[in-house]
């Protein structure tokens, strides 16, 4: 019996201290958990905290364990698994840099408009876009302008947030 | 207007507020403003010892014995990374302790400076938590919480590094009271009543119950042995326990049926089979324990009390959690029994009990006794039986003596046992009854070992001597890695690859060496005599009780196998060949 995977949307609130990063991500690859995007930035700033979004999969006897052993972290003040609430939004920045000749610049440009990209930079040789969108926005756009030179890109991974009232306590 | 102090007299300050009374440790370059410090002063007695990994085992024991913090205090690079076998052994077996390590002044932090290690990156995965102090003010604060951390909740090692200048700068130190620590964690002790109403149920209706017990009743201290003793006398209920829970209620207790998993008894393993319900209490389904997961246990209903929430459904899935403190999870029990005047009748488990005592009348842990060999089991029912009425300390080795121990020796009190259970630690025995002695300096604290086992932390025999302590070493001298020759009887065509143990010390030249006394035995018939004296002899005592070097340990559950699939003794063969799935499992 093959038990079914799925994907789960972590959400947790950590003291912004040196190697509270590594205790998160040392513990998944240390147990043998996957990582399939991570993000991580402060903010709150007064409390020094930071939000950890880690994407992950597994059955449900293991993702139930990654949260209980996540939760036993001591720099960890709260987990939320958002994939089971709910409703949830979840977005992902990519900047996207791309050569441009003579021949292609305009078609570049209609292109860009007709995602609703922005152009943050460019000049004769180059040109860097920035989108933001669900991560099946994002591989479709890259997808697309593959028919471009795409010179090299970034992905923020993924944030999310829980639709309504629910959200992540301090 | 208070006084500045320094790191490191802070560092001892705070620690006679934690109420430390001794240390385990060893000196060097990085430390030595800490050591100057304790030099001063007279509160805290230093345990010199001879490696540092002997200092967290000394420390473990020393824990595990009296239920406080153990407290290690080590150099940078080498002295601390010789702390992490210990360190990851009290990891696995729940054990408080508070490792400090020096470390090398802050601006040197990365420069691979002499005796530099990233010991807090190192120690991650094998602590409960550790801090690296790299301002003098929050030096206190993670001191403290340093404590908390080690002992509340599930227990666990907590490091706090130190570099050498933190500890020469001064700050103002107010004491605990006005230091902040991590006051969020707080573990959830408090189960709900409705889980408590639940369980009670489930006990109410089984006939074919069986409480599982394991080291977190130990760990829950004194008044949760008390409960579940009381529990076990109203349920009438059988009982097993974990190698980490021996001794959490009397093994002499006729409810008890013996150590359950690998090394298990016939009656304890297959009353878990067989059961209708499976009371877990502070233990985790470890392998050794549960075997094939997919046939263990497979009719029962499962409810597992623990602290610990990382535990539940981690490898079998329980029908019923209850996460608290279990003192507070089985008195609730109790009350709730109580107030509703539930009585439990024996008749509703008598067929259970007979069956079970059908179980037993195989007599599982009989073996062949000889006249002229020595066989361990008998080497330790004679210590069990010449040793019992004083309430002796064992701590252990790793391998079949330590398994024998667990099979033949008795418990009657709990923290009497400490033995390496998670991790299998060789060289764990001697230094961890260093540390018991120091707790309890009058009383009666052996280590059982195995020859191969005492060589891997035997400089301890120094601190043993500078100190006097009265530990007793019995040595089960098989001339082999007797755990390692079974399994390569049983899984590798009978080919001893490097687990004959040539060359030995001679045992008794090496006591007198050290200023201990060192007695030999190789006949049954003095086997008496051999444990008479080594009681008698106040200082400490090495025992090289020479035994059958063939002798293996039954029962057991061959790897990748079922409770219900035990070899009994060394007549019983396995049926077939090992899967390829046992064969990898360890």
């Amino acid at each position: 019996m093959t038990e079914s995977h799925s994907k789960h949307i972590l959400s947790i609130m950590v003291d912004n201290e040196p190697g509270v990063l590594a205790r998160i991500v040392g513990l998944f690859s240390g147990r043998g958990y996957n990582i399939e995007s991570l993000s991580v930035s402060e903010v709150d700033s007064d409390r020094f905290l930071s939000r950890v979004t880690v994407v992950t999969s597994g059955t449900k006897n293991i993702i139930d364990q990654i949260k209980a052993q996540v939760r036993k972290l001591i720099p960890v003040h709260n987990l939320i698994d958002i994939t089971e609430l709910k409703s949830f939004i979840g977005k992902e920045l990519i900047l996207m840099k791309l050569d441009i000749k003579q021949n292609t610049v305009l078609k570049i440009h209609k292109h860009i408009k007709n995602i609703g990209a922005k152009i943050l930079f460019e000049d004769k040789t180059v040109i860097i876009i920035e989108f933001s969108g669900t991560p099946t926005e994002i591989s479709s756009l890259i997808k697309k302008m593959k028919v471009y030179n795409i010179v090299e890109l970034t992905r923020s991974g993924l944030v999310s947030m829980a639709l309504g009232k629910d959200y992540i306590r301090r | 207007m208070m006084k500045k102090l320094s790191g490191a007299r802070i560092v001892i300050e705070a620690l006679i507020q934690e109420n430390v009374k001794v240390i385990f440790g060893y000196p060097g370059g990085a430390v030595l403003p800490i050591y100057d410090e304790l030099f001063k002063q007279n509160k805290i007695r230093h345990i010199l010892v001879r490696h540092e990994q002997a200092a967290v085992h000394a420390a473990e024991g020393y824990a595990r014995s009296t239920g406080k913090v153990g407290v290690v205090l080590v150099t940078s690079g080498p002295g601390a990374t010789n702390t992490v076998t210990g360190l990851t052994d009290a990891m696995m077996d729940s054990v408080p302790v508070v490792c400090i390590s020096g470390q090398v002044p802050t601006h040197m932090i990365g420069n691979d400076a002499f005796q530099e290690a990233d010991i807090v990156g190192i120690t991650r995965p094998c602590t409960k938590h550790n801090y690296l102090v790299k301002e003098i003010s929050k030096l206190a604060e993670s001191i403290h919480s340093a404590f908390h951390i080690a002992k509340n909740g599930r227990p666990g090692p907590v490091l706090v590094d130190i570099p050498k200048d933190i500890q020469t700068f001064e700050t103002k130190y107010g004491g605990k009271k006005h230091t902040k620590s991590v006051t969020f964690y707080k573990p959830n002790t408090k189960p709900s009543l409705d889980t408590i109403v639940k369980f009670v149920n489930l006990l109410e209706k089984s006939k074919k119950p069986i409480f599982y017990v394991g080291g977190g009743v130990i760990n829950s201290g004194s008044r949760a042995s008390l409960y579940l003793k009381k529990l076990l006398k109203i349920t009438g209920y059988p009982c097993t326990q974990t190698l980490m829970g021996l001794g959490a209620t009397p093994t002499s207790d006729d409810q008890f049926i013996g150590m359950l998993g690998m090394h298990g008894t016939y009656e304890a393993n297959l009353s878990m089979n067989k059961s209708d319900l499976m009371i877990c209490i502070g233990a985790r389904f470890d392998d050794r324990i549960t075997g094939k997961v997919s046939g263990f246990s497979p009719k029962s209903k499962k409810v597992h009390l623990d602290i610990d929430a990382s535990s539940f459904n981690k490898s079998v899935n329980v029908d019923l959690l209850i996460q608290g403190d279990l003192s507070k999870i089985l008195e609730m029990t109790l009350k709730y029994i109580e107030n509703k005047r539930i009585s439990f009748s024996k008749e509703k488990i008598s067929a259970w009990w007979n069956q079970i005592n059908k179980w037993r009348a195989k007599n599982c842990l009989n073996y062949k006794n000889s006249r002229s060999i020595i066989k361990p089991q008998y080497a330790l029912q004679r210590l069990d039986s010449l040793t019992k009425h004083l309430d002796p300390f064992i701590t252990t080795e790793v391998g079949q003596h330590q398994m024998w121990a667990a099979q033949f020796l008795t418990f009657n009190k709990p923290k009497h046992w400490m033995t390496s259970g998670g991790l299998g630690t060789m060289g764990y025995g001697l230094p961890a009854a260093m540390g018991v002695q120091i707790a309890h300096p009058k009383d009666l604290v052996i280590d059982v070992a195995g020859e191969a086992s005492i060589l891997m932390n035997i400089q301890e025999m120094s601190t043993i001597k500078q100190y006097r302590l009265p530990v007793k070493i019995f040595i089960l001298n098989n001339h082999y890695m007797g755990m390692v020759r079974q399994w390569q009887e049983l899984l590798h065509g009978n080919r001893l690859s490097e687990s004959y143990m040539d060359s030995l010390p001679d045992f008794v030249k090496l006591a007198e060496s050290f200023g201990a006394t060192g007695l030999r035995v190789s006949k049954p018939g003095e086997m008496d005599d051999l444990i008479k004296e080594m009681i008698k002899i106040k200082g400490p005592v090495i025992c090289d009780v020479v035994v059958d070097p063939k002798e293996n340990c039954f029962p057991m559950i061959p790897s990748g196998s079922t409770h219900d699939q035990m070899l009994l003794g060394p007549n019983d063969k396995l049926e077939g060949e090992i899967s390829e799935e046992g064969m990898v499992l360890v």
